[in-house]
């Protein structure tokens, strides 16, 4: 087996002193293509938030054996201001570091990158608009391609199939596919039964982690898990949403 | 009657004061975009009103009122910076404790300080008729610098604002940067309550800006648009001052309103034409 790209062991956080994950044992290997779920609420994008480096740890260790990765994150929707006045192509070239940290702009064949990243995902038409006059669907092309620029090797989605409609699902999920064979993903949601045909592995995330190294998974299991399942029949796949810690 | 309006720049405290304006304009231009976009104008608010208590100390101690107004609102926006990072208490009651709190202090100074009492008026509102070459000097030193600042450190400061957290997965000093815009903001905000007062400070840094964003969405393009817009309301609003004999910084501030409501009622209309021909 190859090396992984990251291991946690034991990890454990939280916020103000008050513990939101514990027990967390994780690794991640570089053809990995892990969903991550778990109820509203349950410490997932935490649990990127810890890999990313964003959120110190209480307890535990988490180290990376074949050095720093280079990672591609796509926050949650919720977290960034749409109002902002940045454009598309402002969005996209920030997934570029720097060369020399005193005079960081880009070099030209950065630019010529960045070219080719919205050319690639179809954005060039909208290159010069503020990232406001977007649709749903074009806004998270826009965090994919500022995720994707570098080539990282570890891929983290947090909800990118929220506000979106369902064309630009499917889009994104072929995408998807296609990326795993090139990098490891972490696609979060809290919806399990349209991402479960897609990805490889699936890990549990409620106060604790509970890693299923597969991706069948059954209401079961989940149950063991810690992760209530609802199932809502639509369509051929059955479609389970995971109860919202709200609802209850 | 033209003639007349212009003959007024044959005055050397005139053209001081158009030159302070223009200053004043390209600074905030800056600064104001940062903080309208990042949504902080209310921290603004807190430095601007903190730092009187420096003032007040400053006068007691018989120091410059504007060194110790500079130091009251550094430390301010550093405070407010760290708390917001560490996330302990809740913003927003921070700055109203100290918005308060130096307003109260500078006040008891002043009343304190033996014989001679300062005019409170020069502060609150502002002396932009009386400023001197070496308070342009100073303004202009700050601007040129900030200019540099700005166009060398474009990215990562754009990045910091936008996107904190994922501007840190790329390897950026975030804090740094926030830091140290924390402290430019607040020797902005000094320099320029020399020129418009503690009263009217904020405007300046948020009404050109709010009238560039009518224009566009592209923070590299409002700088110089709310450079323009400031720089071209205040001057006019200097000239009205004159004309209609009323103090100038609150014309100045009216008149950026004034060009605000125009523009912004003019885009309403286009928009309306326009979609009135697309349907039509
Ligand atoms: N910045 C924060 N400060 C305090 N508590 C937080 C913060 N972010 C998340 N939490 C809390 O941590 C828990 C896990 O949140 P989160 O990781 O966002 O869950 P999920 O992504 O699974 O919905 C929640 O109870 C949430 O209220
Ligand atoms: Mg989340």
């Amino acid at each position: 087996m190859s090396v992984p790209l990251l291991v946690m062991e034991n990890v454990s956080t939280g916020y103000n002193s008050r513990t939101v994950l514990e027990e967390v044992n994780l690794k991640v290997y570089p053809d990995d293509f892990i969903g991550v779920i778990g109820p509203n609420g349950g410490g997932k994008t935490t649990l990127v938030k810890i890999i990313l480096g964003l959120q110190p740890i209480f307890g535990g260790r988490i180290h990376f054996p074949s050095g720093r990765i280079k990672t591609g994150y796509l926050p949650q929707a919720s977290q960034v201001d749409r109002s902002f006045p940045i454009t598309v192509r402002d969005v996209v070239a920030s997934g570029l570091k720097s060369r020399n940290p005193l005079f960081p702009h880009l070099s030209s064949s950065q630019k010529k990158r960045v070219d080719r990243m919205l050319d690639e995902v179809g954005l060039k038409p909208v290159e010069y608009k503020p990232i406001g006059e977007l649709s749903g669907g074009q806004l998270q092309k826009t965090f994919l391609s500022r995720a994707l620029i570098e080539k990282p090797q570890l891929l983290i989605l947090d909800e990118p199939n929220s506000h979106v409609d369902k064309n630009f699902e499917q889009e994104l999920y072929s995408w998807l596919n296609e990326l795993s064979r090139e990098m490891a993903i972490m696609l979060i949601s809290h919806d399990i039964g349209t991402i479960a045909p897609m990805v490889k592995t699936i890990a549990c995330v409620n106060h604790s982690m509970h890693y299923h190294p597969s991706n069948q998974i059954s209401e079961e299991v989940l149950k063991v898990y810690n992760c209530p399942v609802d199932i809502i029949a639509h369509g051929p796949i059955p479609h389970r949403v995971l109860k919202r810690h709200d609802d209850e | 009657m033209m003639s007349e309006l212009f003959s007024i720049f044959e005055y050397q405290f005139f053209r001081n004061a158009v030159a302070a304006a223009v200053l004043t304009s390209i600074i905030a231009s800056m600064v104001g975009t940062y903080m309208v976009s990042r949504k902080i104008v209310f921290i603004g608010g807190g430095i601007t009103h903190a730092s009187f208590g420096g003032i007040g100390l400053a006068y007691y101690m018989g120091l410059n009122p504007f060194a110790g107004a500079a130091v009251f609102a550094v430390m301010t926006a550093l405070g407010i910076e760290w708390l917001s990072e560490k996330g302990k208490v809740r913003e927003d009651s921070a700055i109203a404790v100290l918005w308060s709190l130096g307003m109260a202090l500078g006040i008891i100074f002043v009343f304190i300080t033996p014989g001679y009492t300062p005019n409170l008026m020069t502060f609150l509102f502002g002396s932009i008729l009386s400023v001197g070459k070496g308070d342009l000097l100073l303004l202009l030193i700050f601007s040129v610098l900030l200019c540099i600042y700005f166009v060398v450190f474009f990215r990562p400061v754009l990045y910091t604002a936008f996107d904190p957290e994922f501007a840190r997965t790329k390897g950026i000093a975030v804090s740094a940067y926030r830091y140290l815009m924390s402290i430019i903001m607040a020797l902005a905000i000094v320099l320029s309550i020399r020129t418009v007062g503690i009263i009217l400070v904020l405007s300046v840094f948020t009404i050109p800006q709010i009238t560039a964003m009518i224009f566009t969405r592209d923070f590299s393009r409002v700088v110089p648009w709310a450079a323009a817009l400031g720089a071209f309301g205040s001057v006019a609003g200097l000239m009205a001052a004159y004309v209609l004999d009323i103090p100038a910084s609150a014309a100045v501030i009216f008149f950026l309103t004034v060009q605000f409501l125009i523009i912004k009622a003019c885009s309403l209309l286009i928009r309306n034409i326009k979609r009135k021909r697309v349907s039509g």
